[in-house]
């Protein structure tokens, strides 16, 4: 199994900085040596957690989640500074700078499916989108909200015990909890009673999932 | 009835937007040629989906059949797409150059929360001869059938009523505990879906 790795925002309990991410979005950049592959990877991450949380915020036409996209969003332009300015110190011959350009087209590509993320979330501003839920309800994939029941069997879990996504196919894309967010939750973070989960599948395994979250089913089968 | 229709070329959108995102990282981790021109030729159709769309939708708007705010939420969730489906040819793009891919490239894409995977169905595998709708792999083992390869055809997007074959080949997405029950059904080793 591959060792551990250092996560830098995903499965963890994080309270995005009301305000103070607005401010960030225009600081300086600093260099500060981080491995290229950490940031390719979170990068990629993000730019798939993003687009299913903007389609989520505007489903469920929540102003709190668009904050997200947008927190996300800002997080992602730095990540691409970062990575670009790595990318430079690392070359040394044109063979490097051959295979690092290729490196630096995807992390460009996550970047814009970003951007795209913050312009869907733009659309909450709109005055009528019930067209919105009739097209994201169509699909074979779909986002649903669930709350956790005190009664599940699923509280203090590890999700990873749990096998959510192998037993129902539903992926867990976020956790509320609280006034925090956990995104990407891994296969160590636990499920708690009250927690909000988001999460995308098909009807059939979120009708599974929600009975179970709900207390209604004792175990995932 | 036309309204529908609109909706109907949005959702397409999306739904092959998002295929061919994982296309491209997959074309990139197993060096595929063949799945990063596909996602070049997604791209193609889904820039004429989206000119058909703006111009129907305009129509319909002249006609008073559907409302300007209506019409302009279809256009923006279909430039939406359209711009993530850039996105993913940028990545193909890389695939496509003649230059050896960077190895962090791969390693990123492998230590992702999603990972991808590639496997050949054996004879013996319970998977032969039935359908992705009968077998449900996706919400029984989590993976998700992206592309596959019988003989020299390719299928991308495969839906319910795509059936596997012996010696197929399945690329798939999904969670890390869901890799290895695919690759144990697809060998043989188990037949419990």
């Amino acid at each position: 199994m591959k060792e551990k790795k250092k996560r830098r925002i995903f499965g963890r309990l994080q309270r995005t900085p009301k305000e103070k991410w607005k401010k960030e979005e225009f600081t300086e950049i600093e260099y500060e040596p981080t491995p290229v592959k950490e940031l390719l990877t979170e990068m990629k991450d993000i730019s798939e957690l993003i687009i299913d949380l903007a389609y989520s915020a505007v489903l469920f036409d929540n102003e709190e989640m668009a904050e997200e996209v947008k927190y996300l969003d800002v997080r992602m332009d730095k990540l691409n500074y970062d990575i670009r300015m790595m990318a430079m110190m690392a070359a040394r011959t044109k063979e490097d700078a051959e295979q690092l350009a290729g490196i630096l087209q995807v992390a460009e590509a996550a970047e814009s499916i970003s951007n795209v993320a913050g312009d869907i979330v733009k659309m909450l501003k709109d005055k009528t989108r019930p067209v919105i839920p009739n097209i994201l309800n169509k699909a074979d994939e779909k986002l649903f909200r669930v709350e956790v029941s005190k009664n599940s069997k699923a509280c203090n879990q590890k999700i990873d015990d749990l096998k959510i996504e192998s037993e129902t196919g539903m992926r867990i894309i976020v956790i509320r909890r609280g006034d925090c967010w956990i995104y990407n939750p891994q296969s160590d973070t636990k499920i708690m009673a009250d927690d909000w989960l988001i999460a995308c599948g098909t009807d059939e395994g979120f009708d599974d999932l929600n009975k179970f979250l709900k207390g209604k089913l004792e175990v995932l089968d | 009835m036309k309204k529908k229709k609109a909706e109907d070329i949005v959702l397409e959108i999306k739904d092959k937007s998002e295929l061919m995102i994982d296309l491209a990282y997959s074309s990139l981790l197993y060096n595929n040629r063949t799945i990063a021109k596909e996602v070049y030729d997604l791209e193609n159709l889904i820039d004429n989906l989206y000119q058909n769309l703006q111009k129907d939708s305009l129509e319909e708007v002249q006609k008073g059949k559907l409302s300007v705010d209506d019409a302009l939420t279809l256009m923006k969730l279909a430039q939406a797409g359209e711009q993530i489906a850039d996105a993913a040819q940028e990545i193909a793009d890389v695939e496509l150059r003649d230059v050896e891919l960077h190895p962090i490239l791969k390693m990123s894409i492998r230590e992702s929360d999603v990972v991808f995977t590639r496997t050949q169905v054996k004879k013996q595998s319970v998977l032969c001869g039935k359908t992705l709708g009968e077998l449900k792999l996706g919400s029984e083992t989590g993976m998700n059938v992206i592309a596959m390869r019988h003989k020299d055809n390719w299928l991308y997007g495969p839906n319910k009523n795509t059936r596997i074959d012996p010696e197929d080949i399945l690329f798939a997405k999904g969670p890390e505990d869901g890799e290895k029950h695919l690759i144990d059904l697809a060998s043989g080793v188990t037949s419990k879906i």
